[in-house]
């Protein structure tokens, strides 16, 4: 066995004290941020990854990277209000501090992706981590085939990155389809389950690679959806979440059987999780 | 490398009755602080910094807390803040010299399993500073019905980690032995100028709780488990308190949290000692739990301690202390539920081979 002891003075708990240089809410529930680190340091994330967020005085809240590493000198995130935290961030402006740990956890292998076909599914807030590869994808466009993304909401004013929204349907190289559970006045596009998405596609199976994130019941629905296409298991990556409380494999919060989410996720291929009880 | 006997007869060794024994005690604060165990109630005891070397215990069954509080401790500053200017600064950590006295084996391989997971992945330099410069001296020990640590590998006279051991013969007879250069160093500045070497007969020590099965057949066990009817039957007694995970030595899950002052000017952000046993130890946004049922997390608990870390780490992480059976207000026993499971395991498999 070996054990270290304490070599290097490296404080897995001390945050690196950041500046929000921009914020603006983006729904009722959902503000946006962009980050800077001290010095203008670039995060160096994978889209996929994590931080840990901290505002003394009420705590810590794991977040997606919702921007894409091939944005330089900043980074963003999205943050939905829930609890003591979230409302408390939801206060802060351009110039206010705020505490950022990571980047943290395993993202999408966006490496092993290259050459192949995406297709992203993201349900509510899921969209978030997903936007981070869709914006990388987008910047190395030439690097992967087609670009299929698939975004499910309640309602439409519940959509988020709405300039983004116009441009991913706009684009000839992006296969971009929406739908909300209930319309308003306005909508004119998809009612219905994100699932009802999946059976009209015509996929490549074996050169594709599917994106998943959305709330726990998502999963499901969508894996069977997946499943009756005759998908390929092994194509199906997604994010899971859990409650954190120290991002590096201590606290022992966000176990899923032996998986600790905040390391060998939150990004899992499906065959990982397949068999977990604790998992979906 | 086998845990198991590393045979007491290669060490140097000396004989000290009680008083000497004790003035060794007294002689150790010269190098440090130290602690021993100490009685506390009638039948508890408990690791104590030494102040009167006449009130350390030699003899007792098992301290009521572990030695991972002087490691993790139940509540730790990580962070001192102050809020208007966002800045904080890290508590020092104290890593003076600390000599942990009257240590028995299985508490010891606590220690070397806590070392394992705050030095693997991204090591954390809060345990492991603390933990530096630490020497500890074990003493045998008379497996009472709690105890099954030889079934899990760690006999009474296990020295791995020890720098001395003592075996206690009787009230006033102890045999020391030198394990390491630490040691020696320690009884020769004491003042022992011969030590014996050679034969030694050790007492035979009987185990009175037995797992069923050597350790090395339990991942048989853990390998097919999971939906076995042992979970529910044993988390229909469970309270859900989480005693069990704050008593045992391999448990070291934890909470943060940001603590203010009154004008809410100042503050701490801190860790304190968690359990899996508790309902919201995994509940995730919109109350969502994915072990929100006790057999889930007894299941998990017992996961923990002889599949997921054990896994990798090669041994159980259960080190066989009987804390968790002890003081379990259900009086849930480790020995018999892993028993249970060792029993149903033999059903079902003669069912459908
Ligand atoms: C890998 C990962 C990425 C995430 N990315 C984002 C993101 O990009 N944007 C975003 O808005 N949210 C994200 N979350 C969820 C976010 O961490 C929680 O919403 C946040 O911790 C709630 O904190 P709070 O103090 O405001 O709420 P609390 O007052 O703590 O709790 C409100 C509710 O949230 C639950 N909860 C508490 N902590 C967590 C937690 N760590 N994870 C999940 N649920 C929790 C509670 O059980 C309760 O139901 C992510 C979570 C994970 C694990
Ligand atoms: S100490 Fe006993 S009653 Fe309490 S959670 Fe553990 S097993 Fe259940
Ligand atoms: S699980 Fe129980 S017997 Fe095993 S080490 Fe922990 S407290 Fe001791
Ligand atoms: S968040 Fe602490 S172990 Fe994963």
């Amino acid at each position: 066995m070996d054990t270290v002891l304490a070599k290097e003075k490296k404080i897995l708990y001390a945050p690196e004290i950041s500046e929000i240089i921009e914020a603006k809410f983006l729904t009722a529930t959902e503000k946006f941020f962009k980050i800077k680190l001290p010095g203008g340091r670039d995060l160096k994330h994978i889209p996929g990854q994590f931080v840990q967020v901290s505002l003394f005085g009420v705590g810590e809240a794991p977040i997606s990277v919702c921007s894409s590493p091939t944005q330089k000198g900043f980074f963003e995130l999205t943050i939905r209000k829930v609890g003591m935290l979230t409302e408390k961030i939801h206060e802060l402006e351009a110039g206010d501090k705020i505490g950022i740990r990571g980047p943290y956890g395993r993202g999408f292998d966006v490496n092993a992706f290259k050459g192949k076909d995406i297709l992203i599914i993201g349900g509510g807030i899921g969209i978030v981590p997903l936007r981070s590869l869709i914006n990388y994808i987008i910047d190395n466009r030439n690097d992967y085939g087609r670009l299929i993304i698939l975004y499910g909401a309640k309602s439409p004013s519940e959509l988020l990155y709405r300039d983004e929204l116009k441009m991913w349907e706009e684009r000839e190289d992006i296969e971009y389809h929406v739908t909300v559970d209930r319309s308003d006045e306005n909508w004119k596009g998809n009612v219905g389950v994100i699932t009802t998405l999946i059976p009209p596609l015509e996929l490549d199976l074996e050169n594709t690679i599917a994106a998943i994130v959305g709330p726990p019941v998502m999963y499901k629905f969508v894996l069977l959806a997946l499943k009756s296409k005759r998908f390929p298991e092994k194509n199906i990556y997604m994010s899971l979440e859990r409650r954190m409380k120290c991002g590096v494999g201590k606290c022992g919060h966000c176990q899923i059987n032996n998986l600790y989410v905040c390391q060998d996720g939150p990004v899992f291929n499906y065959l990982e999780v397949k068999g977990l009880e604790e998992a979906i | 490398m086998d845990k198991k006997k590393l045979s007491l007869v290669q060490f140097k060794r000396v004989r000290l009755n009680e008083k000497q024994l004790r003035n060794f005690t007294g002689f150790l604060k010269t190098k440090g602080r130290v602690y021993a165990p100490h009685r506390k109630g009638e039948k508890s005891f408990s690791f104590q910094e030494v102040d009167d070397p006449s009130k350390v215990v030699f003899n007792y069954p098992r301290t009521i807390l572990p030695l991972k509080k002087f490691f993790q401790p139940p509540i730790e500053t990580l962070l001192e803040f102050t809020i208007n200017d966002n800045s904080y600064e890290l508590p020092d950590i104290d890593n003076k010299n600390k000599i942990f006295f009257g240590v028995h084996s299985y508490d010891m391989q606590g220690v070397l399993r806590l070392d394992y997971v705050f030095s693997r992945g991204e090591p954390e330099y809060n345990y492991l500073k603390r933990r530096e410069n630490s020497t500890f001296i074990g003493i045998s020990f008379e497996p009472d019905e709690y105890h099954f640590s030889g079934s899990v590998g760690i006999d009474v006279e296990n020295t791995e980690g020890f720098s001395i051991f003592i075996d206690i013969v009787d009230e006033d007879n102890y045999v020391v032995f030198a394990c390491d250069n630490t040691g020696e160093e320690l009884l020769k500045e004491y003042g022992i100028k011969d030590f014996e070497s050679g034969e030694y007969k050790l007492k035979e020590r009987e185990f009175k709780a037995k797992l069923k099965y050597h350790y090395g057949r339990l991942p048989q066990i853990f390998e097919k488990c999971y939906n076995y009817d042992v979970w529910k039957k044993v988390s229909e007694r469970c309270l859900g308190c989480g005693n069990c995970n704050l008593v045992c030595p391999t448990c070291y899950c934890f909470d943060v949290e940001d603590d203010v002052d009154l004008k809410i000017e100042m503050g701490s952000r801190t860790r304190r000692w968690d359990s899996c046993m508790l309902n919201e130890f995994a509940m995730v946004a919109g109350g969502e739990n994915f072990r929100k049922e006790l057999y889930q997390r007894t299941r998990h608990r017992l996961h923990r301690k002889f599949k997921y870390i054990t896994d990798h780490y090669g041994y159980p992480f259960c080190v066989g202390c009987g804390r968790c059976s002890q003081y379990c207000p259900a009086d849930i026993n480790m020995v018999e539920v892993v028993n249970d499971l060792i029993k149903e395991h033999e059903e079902r498999e003669k069912v459908y081979v």
